[in-house]
């Protein structure tokens, strides 16, 4: 089944979906062969069946090519290893558009139709929001990956969990030490006026204040906005950090009219990466964030201390030191959040190892199982970093990396601690009934 | 079960939540001059028509109708590789149902969508009329004609088998036209045509596009396979169906919108087959010449085809989405904004046919000698096709070269069984082909190139069809299309260089 010459394209390039799905071919032909009376008396031998809710279409879709990268790298590397509890993996993918009404159409087709173990992998939060009730109503376990608070929130279900990727609220509060501290304690900040600017503009300013530091001012831009010098005049004369979050094909050139307005002499810029996930930053315009800052979950760039498990994730999803897809360079991927796929799928497996995972019947074992985990250590499973897990809230937690834009590459100068994400939950879906 | 979604929408809103809107690459296009060269095309098509004015109609006619005898093709193997095509449609239809459900790994959305609407399109534009030799119901047609000639009965399906066609591929109206300034503007020249055209024939043609149009821009999930795989066999037995009724060439001719639109587009191709089989090389356009004036409902179904490439690109701008009320960063999916595009798809359209019929009429009152509209607007609208090639071209270029190479993979492994038919199967699909500032450079450049260079030939068609509608005023008749021309190359620009978020 491994012909050599699949394995040195492997290490070559890139995954290929081929390489999971070859194998599961497979398996299913010597299954169905003569003699074999297929999964009937053994259960045990069927595939355990992931139903991968992707983002292939639709807004989404540069995000979904790369977490299905990390997908099918994540589940080539968990069957060689034997599988989930000495079974196959399989996954099914079916195209959510990106899209809220689709969602929860294609959790029901997960759960009815392909009659799959568990849905997965969902990053788009109108989409996670939508399909949720879908998940609860069916009783069928979902694990997003999608860094929202909304599961943390726990105004989801108790059969959504998030334990791959940190929430935004967390992710936010961390890094306030670590500006308050080392960038400066008078930040303006300037968001895009919708949803995911509104998290910024709301977590910060009290991370900042416990921290002894302080907004300024609050610069919220219209979404559809692209010249954004006249805004810049807003920006009050003692900041010394400006917090910027722009996300959208505008970007550069708000980075660009950034640069413009303030010449060599800028205050210091903390952003978070995802204005610039997937973009070069060596980009034409860009040149103004060299010695700037940004969070990033997961570092786009090799960095000189990167442990095995790092360095084995990032060959085995098939990327190079730069962040780029090997082989394409100018395909830079989505570092900073696909290797929640990774992490999660390998949480799905730990959950299912604990509960004696068997198949559909067990999804109430499943859940309180994935609920009774309380930590995940560093490692290949958890390449990202050590995790603790808050079984109530269905949240992981873990450290961030600050980075510095520097010889145009990313690198990490600080990680945050577990403890800097914490907060008091607001919720406890174990209370719910199952 | 059911879940309502107005309330899943509400709490969806309610919830703050981070959005991954990708900075993109129309990112590094903001960052272009893109308004020196908005400018610069609009400037291009006005001097263009500016030096038709002093060019003499027949001598540009004689130079664009210049061939080059290239080589005698006389075997006919259009059964063959239209039951070649039907086989491949059936086998990507059952890939459809039974292969991947992921819509980049099964073979049926990228032949529909990649191949076979952007690619073939291309295909018939550049060269000529592919799609007759691949249309997947000619080789059955014509074994039923031939079982039922053989069982001694008349054979109804399709007219007695003859040497294929024709100067114009199968245009009955095309014939022979061999000096576009003479007769042809009166009855088609020489040719008698065998199935007449009435004012609405091509109503079929423009329902089938209208349903298509709305499937691929506004309908949730074009892109399903399963859905797909339907939608494509119910096409092919309704027109199979209308085929046994009224025959195949008449219904290819007037009904079965593909037929028509590659047969119109492909009026633009290098490459035309006479009747005996010499094929010939000329520029691009000069086919055009020489056609016949279509009827309303053909007028309104290329009109309908700019009009819907032109809402593709439209729906996605930040205007558009600003306008229907949706923020471009948060992107709800298609299904929340059905209606409004429903509404956007048939107000392009309406409003296109609506400045073209008006610019038409306006030169009908400027020449001082109408020919009457109806005639004006089916001969004028021949000039519409290479825009509607070119925005074509641009606006999938990036699609065409992305999806295309899911393609190939896709088609070595059609059913996800670990196959690999055509040693493509493990090819790497690069998407950084067209990433970066350099790529987003050369293909907003190939873009623009393209929706000028249209819109350039369409002035140069629209300049010698109007000498043989109007002799005495070619130039002043022309001024109000020229000025919705100049109009609407600004309005491509700008459709590829505005932010865009959906």
């Amino acid at each position: 089944m491994s012909d050599t010459s699949r394995t040195a394209s492997f290490l070559r390039k890139s995954i290929s979906r081929r390489s999971a799905l070859k194998g599961l071919a497979a398996t299913s032909a010597v299954m169905a062969g003569p003699g074999f009376v297929r999964y009937a008396q053994a259960q045990s031998s069927a595939p355990i069946k992931i139903g991968f809710q992707a983002h292939r279409t639709g807004i989404g879709a540069s995000y979904g090519r790369w977490y299905e990268r990390t997908t099918t790298a994540a589940v080539k590397a968990i069957n060689d290893a034997g599988g989930i509890n000495k079974r196959p993996v399989e996954i099914i993918t079916e195209d959510d558009g990106t899209d809220a009404k689709r969602g929860p159409e294609v959790v029901e087709k997960f759960a009815n139709q392909h009659k799959v173990d568990v849905v997965y992998g969902t990053l788009f939060s109108h989409v996670v929001i939508a399909s949720s009730p879908a998940a609860g109503e069916l009783k069928i376990p979902y694990y997003v990956v999608s860094e929202g608070h909304h599961v943390a929130s726990t105004k989801m279900n108790r059969y959504v969990f998030q334990p791959g990727i940190t929430d935004v609220k967390s992710q936010i509060q961390s890094t306030a030490p670590w500006i308050a501290a080392n960038a400066g304690k008078k930040v303006t900040q300037i968001f895009p006026d919708f949803a995911f600017g509104h998290d910024h503009r709301d977590y910060l300013p009290p991370a900042l204040k416990a921290q002894g530091a302080e907004v300024l001012a609050q610069i919220a831009i219209p979404p559809t906005e692209t010249s954004f010098t006249k805004y810049f005049p807003q920006i009050p004369a003692g900041t010394e950090v400006i917090y910027h979050v722009m996300v959208g094909p505008a970007v550069l050139t708000f980075v660009k009219e950034l640069g413009e307005f303030f010449g060599s002499n800028r205050p210091q810029l903390f952003g978070f990466i995802d204005s610039l996930e997937a973009v070069d930053i060596n980009s034409p315009g860009l040149e103004f964030l060299d010695g700037s800052h940004f969070w990033e979950g997961s570092p786009r760039y090799a960095q000189v201390d990167d442990t095995e498990a790092q360095k084995a994730y990032r060959a085995a999803v098939g990327i190079d030191d730069n962040g780029a897809a090997a082989g394409d360079p100018k395909d830079v991927s989505t570092a900073a959040h696909m290797f929640g796929c990774w992490e999660t799928l390998y949480v799905i497996k730990q959950a299912m190892e604990a509960a004696g995972y068997q198949g559909p019947q067990d999804r109430a074992k499943l859940v309180e199982a994935t609920e009774a985990l309380t930590e995940f250590p560093e490692g290949p499973e958890h390449p990202q970093g050590k995790k603790t897990f808050n079984g109530k809230i269905h949240q992981c937690f873990g450290s961030q990396n600050i980075s510095k834009v520097e010889g145009g590459k990313l690198k990490v100068v600080h990680k945050t601690t577990i403890e800097d994400g914490l907060y008091e939950p607001e919720g406890d879906y174990t209370t719910q009934p199952l | 079960m059911r879940f309502a979604p107005s309330t899943i929408l509400l709490f969806a809103l309610a919830i703050p939540s981070p959005a991954f809107a990708h900075a993109s690459d129309r990112g590094f296009v903001l960052l272009l001059p893109t308004g020196h060269y908005i400018v610069g095309g609009a400037l291009a098509v006005a001097v263009s028509f500016a030096v038709l004015a002093f060019v003499p109609a027949t001598a540009l006619a004689r130079i664009w109708l210049r061939r080059l005898k290239l080589f005698r093709l006389r075997y006919d193997t259009r059964i063959l590789t239209s039951l070649v095509s039907f086989i491949v449609l059936a086998i990507l239809v059952a890939a459809g149902f039974l292969g991947s459900r992921d819509p980049l790994s099964n073979p049926l959305p990228l032949t529909v969508w990649t191949l076979f609407w952007i690619g073939l399109t291309l295909a018939c534009g550049v060269f000529g009329n592919v799609w007759r030799w691949v249309d997947p119901w000619y080789g059955v047609c014509r074994i039923i004609a031939w079982a039922r000639g053989k069982a001694g009965s008349v054979p109804v399906v399709l007219p007695p088998p003859r040497t294929p066609p024709l100067k114009g591929e199968g245009d009955s109206e095309t014939v022979t036209l061999p000096s576009p300034l003479r007769g042809g503007v009166r009855g088609g020249g020489k040719a008698t045509p065998t199935i007449k055209d009435s004012t609405w024939s091509y109503l079929p043609a423009i329902i089938q596009f209208a349903a298509f149009a709305w499937f691929e821009l506004v309908y949730p999930a074009p892109d399903d396979p399963y859905r797909l795989a339907w939608a494509v066999a119910l096409y092919w037995l309704v027109n199979f169906i209308a085929m046994l009724i009224v025959g195949h060439d008449r219904w290819t001719r007037t009904g079965e919108c593909f037929s028509v639109f590659f047969r119109i587009v492909s009026k633009l191709g290098l490459l035309q087959r006479t009747r005996d089989g010499h094929v010939s090389l000329g520029l691009p356009g000069a086919k055009l010449l020489g056609t016949a004036s279509l009827p309303l409902s053909g007028v309104l179904f290329v009109l309908l085809a700019l009009g819907s490439v032109s809402f593709d690109g439209l729906m996605r701008t930040f205007w558009w989405l600003g306008t229907i009320g949706v923020n471009p960063l948060e992107f709800p999916g298609r299904s929340a904004v059905i209606a409004a595009n429903t509404l956007g798809l048939a107000g392009t359209v309406a409003l296109l046919a609506a400045a073209f019929i008006l610019c038409v009429w306006l030169g009908e009152k400027l020449s001082g000698a109408p020919v009457g509209l109806t005639r004006a607007c089916g001969l004028l609208v021949w000039s519409i096709v290479p825009i509607a090639l070119a925005y074509h071209a641009a606006h999938y270029l990036v699609a065409l070269l992305v999806n295309g190479q899911y393609a190939l993979v896709a088609l070595s492994d059609p059913f996800s069984r670990g196959w690999n038919l055509f040693g493509t199967a493990d090819n790497y699909v690069s998407a950084g082909l067209v990433m970066g500032p350099q790529s987003a450079w050369v293909l907003w450049n190939l873009q623009a190139g393209a929706i000028v260079l249209g819109h350039v030939m369409a002035v140069m068609i629209a300049h010698l069809i109007a000498a043989r509608l109007y002799p005495r005023s070619p130039t002043l008749s022309q001024t109000p299309l020229t000025l919705l021309m100049i109009g609407y190359t600004i309005f491509g620009l700008w459709l590829l260089s505005t932010p865009t978020g959906a």
